[in-house]
C-alpha cells in the first residue's frame, strides 16, 4: 500500500504539488491523470525519492520512504518518462546492472533476462547498446529492467509516450498482465483513454492540486452519462446529462450542428482541468 | 555489494572504451615530458629536471584520471541520461554507491599514473617508486573522485564538468609542486598552494622517489581531505532535494 500525506512540492516560488493526500491500495491499478506540467512527473519523482519534499511524506506499507529506507526501495521499481539508461551500455549490461542494484543473484538476472527480452520480442537485439535502439525499444527495454525485479509496485510515468497505437495496446495488455499478478501499480499519462481502460481508480490533478479522485466510472457518473456536443464556427462546447432523455431533449433543440454520444473520461478531465489535453 | 555493482559498473566502462582512455591518460603528459623534460633541458636541484618532472607528473595524472573518470560520467547521467535515477530508486545504500564510485574513480587514476610509469621507463633511470608511493597516489585520486563528486552533485548543466575542469584542475596542475616547487613560490600564496592535495601528493610522491623520507603529515591532510569531501558527498545524495 502507498500512502501519500499532504505532500508538498516548491521550487523557489513555483508550487509544483500541493498538499497531494493519496491513499493507493495493494494490488490496486491507479491513474494519476492531469494536463502538462500538472506536478504528476514531480509526484513520481517524489516517489522514486529522486526529489525530496518540501513537506509532507510517502509510506510504503506504513513505514516512511527515504533514500536510506532500502527495504521501502527494494519492493519499488520505476519507469520514468525520459529513457533514463545509461545510453553507453548493451541490453544486457543494462538488466545486468539493474540485477546488481538490486542484490539479484546472477543466475537469475541471466534467466529472467531472457525470458522478459523474448516476451519483449527483444531477443535479437540484446547486444546492441541503447544509443542505437530505437524509442519503442528503448521503451520496451525499461519495461524489462523494471519488471527484472518482480516489483509489488510499479511507478508509470507516461509509459506510452511517443507509441504508435498498436504499441500502446500491447503495452496495456502487459500492464494488466502483471496488475493480474497482484502488482500495485501507479500509472500517469495524459492520455485518458489509457487510464480508462486500465485504472481501478484515477486522481484527477491540476496544478500540484487533487480535483477529483473516484473509479472512471462513477466520476463519469457525477458528471451525467450523456453527452451532446455542439460544434460552433470556432468552438466545441460540451452538455452532460445524467439520462439519455435529457440529453435527447437538449439535442432536440441544439440545431444540426449538435451530438449525442456516451460521456468519457476525458469529458471529466476537461471539466476538471478547465482545457482540452492533446 | 553495492562498491561491487559500482566497480562493475566502472569496469564495463573501461573496457568498452579501453583504447580511449589509455590515449587519453597519454596525451598531455606525453605532451609535457617531450616539452619540459626532453625539449627544454633544464636542472632542478642539481638534477636533471625530468627527475623532478616525472614524480609531479604521476601525482598530476592520479588527480586529472580520477577526476575526469568521475566528473564527466556523473554529471551526464545525472543531468543528460538521468540514468543516477536506476541507483537513487534501487535498494543499494547510497553510501555504497558514492564509495564505489571514489574506488572505481581513483582506480582510473592510478591506471592513468601506471600508464606514465611505464612510458618513463627508459628517462626516470634511478627515481623509486614503491608501495607507498602506490598508496599515496590511490589515496589523491580518491580525493579528487570525490571532489569530482561534489562538484557533479552542484552541476546545473553537463557542460558545467569542462568548467570545472578549466577552474580547479588546471590551476592545481601547473601550481601545485608538478613542474616547479612551492618554495619559489611568494609568502602567503605558498601556503594555500601548498595545503592543497595535490601539493602534498606530489611532495610525497617526489621525496620517496628520491629515496628520501616522505613528510607522512601528507598522508593525513589528503586524509582530511577525502573525509570532508566524502561527507558532503553522502549528504548530498542522501539530503539534496532536487537531485
Amino acid at each position: 500500500m502507498i500512502e501519500v500525506r499532504e505532500l508538498t512540492k516548491k521550487f523557489g516560488d513555483f508550487t509544483a504539488v500541493d498538499n497531494l493526500s493519496l491513499r493507493i491500495e495493494t494490488g490496486e491499478f491507479f491513474g494519476l491523470l492531469g494536463p502538462n506540467g500538472a506536478g504528476k512527473t514531480t509526484t513520481i519523482s517524489m516517489l522514486s525519492t529522486v526529489l525530496l519534499p518540501t513537506s509532507g511524506g510517502i509510506f510504503i506499507d506504513g513505514k516512511p520512504l527515504t533514500r536510506a529506507a532500502s527495504e521501502q526501495k527494494r519492493k519499488l521499481a520505476v519507469i520514468t518518462q525520459e529513457y533514463s539508461m545509461r545510453q553507453d551500455m548493451t541490453m544486457d549490461e543494462v538488466m545486468e546492472y539493474q540485477g546488481r542494484l538490486y542484490f539479484l543473484p546472477k543466475k537469475e538476472i541471466r534467466s529472467r533476462t531472457d525470458e522478459l527480452f523474448e516476451f519483449a520480442g527483444l531477443s535479437d537485439f540484446h547486444r546492441r547498446t541503447v544509443r542505437h535502439l530505437s524509442g519503442g525499444m528503448k521503451r520496451k527495454l525499461m519495461i524489462c529492467r523494471a519488471l527484472l525485479i518482480k516489483p509489488e509496485i510499479l511507478l508509470l510515468d507516461e509509459p506510452t509516450a511517443g507509441m504508435d497505437a498498436l504499441s500502446r495496446r500491447q503495452m496495456w495488455n502487459l500492464l494488466r498482465q502483471v496488475n493480474d499478478r497482484d502488482m500495485t501499480i501507479l500509472l500517469t499519462t495524459h492520455y485518458i483513454e489509457e487510464a480508462e481502460a486500465l485504472c481501478d481508480r484515477v486522481a484527477m490533478i491540476n496544478r500540484g492540486r487533487l480535483q477529483k479522485l473516484d473509479t472512471p466510472r462513477a466520476l463519469i457518473d457525477e458528471l451525467g452519462r450523456f453527452t451532446v456536443e455542439q460544434t460552433g464556427e470556432m468552438s466545441l462546447t460540451s452538455r452532460h446529462f445524467g439520462s439519455r432523455e435529457e440529453a435527447i431533449r437538449y439535442l432536440e433543440t441544439a440545431g444540426p450542428d449538435a451530438a449525442l454520444r456516451a460521456t468519457t473520461l476525458e469529458d471529466v478531465f476537461v471539466e476538471c482541468a478547465g482545457r482540452k489535453i492533446t | 555489494m553495492g562498491i561491487i555493482t559500482v566497480l562493475w559498473e566502472k569496469w564495463v566502462e573501461f573496457r568498452r572504451d579501453f583504447y580511449k582512455i589509455t590515449v587519453a591518460a597519454m596525451i598531455s603528459p606525453l605532451m609535457y615530458l617531450i616539452v619540459f623534460g626532453l625539449g627544454i633541458r633544464t636542472t632542478s636541484h642539481g638534477q636533471p629536471y625530468i627527475f623532478f618532472l616525472v614524480p609531479g607528473l604521476v601525482a598530476m595524472v592520479t588527480m586529472t584520471g580520477s577526476f575526469s573518470a568521475i566528473a564527466q560520467n556523473m554529471s551526464v547521467q545525472r543531468l543528460y541520461e538521468k540514468a543516477l535515477d536506476q541507483v537513487m530508486v534501487s535498494p543499494t545504500p547510497l553510501w555504497q554507491f558514492i564509495l564505489g564510485q571514489v574506488i572505481g574513480g581513483s582506480l582510473r587514476g592510478m591506471y592513468a599514473a601506471a600508464v606514465i610509469l611505464i612510458l618513463t621507463i627508459p628517462v626516470r633511470y634511478n627515481l623509486i617508486f614503491n608501495g607507498l608511493s602506490f598508496l599515496i597516489m590511490l589515496l589523491n585520486g580518491m580525493v579528487f573522485a570525490t571532489l569530482a563528486l561534489v562538484l557533479s552533485f552542484l552541476s546545473k548543466t553537463y557542460s558545467d564538468a569542462p568548467r570545472f575542469n578549466t577552474y580547479i584542475i588546471m590551476p592545481m596542475s601547473f601550481l601545485c609542486n608538478t613542474f616547479f616547487s612551492t618554495e619559489e613560490m611568494p609568502d602567503g600564496f605558498r601556503q594555500i598552494i601548498e595545503i592543497l592535495p595535490l601539493s602534498q601528493a606530489s611532495a610525497m610522491i617526489r621525496s620517496i622517489s628520491y629515496g628520501e623520507s616522505p613528510d607522512l603529515t601528507g598522508i593525513v591532510i589528503l586524509l582530511a581531505y577525502l573525509v570532508i569531501l566524502g561527507g558532503i558527498s553522502v549528504f548530498f545524495i542522501y539530503k539534496k532535494k532536487n537531485l
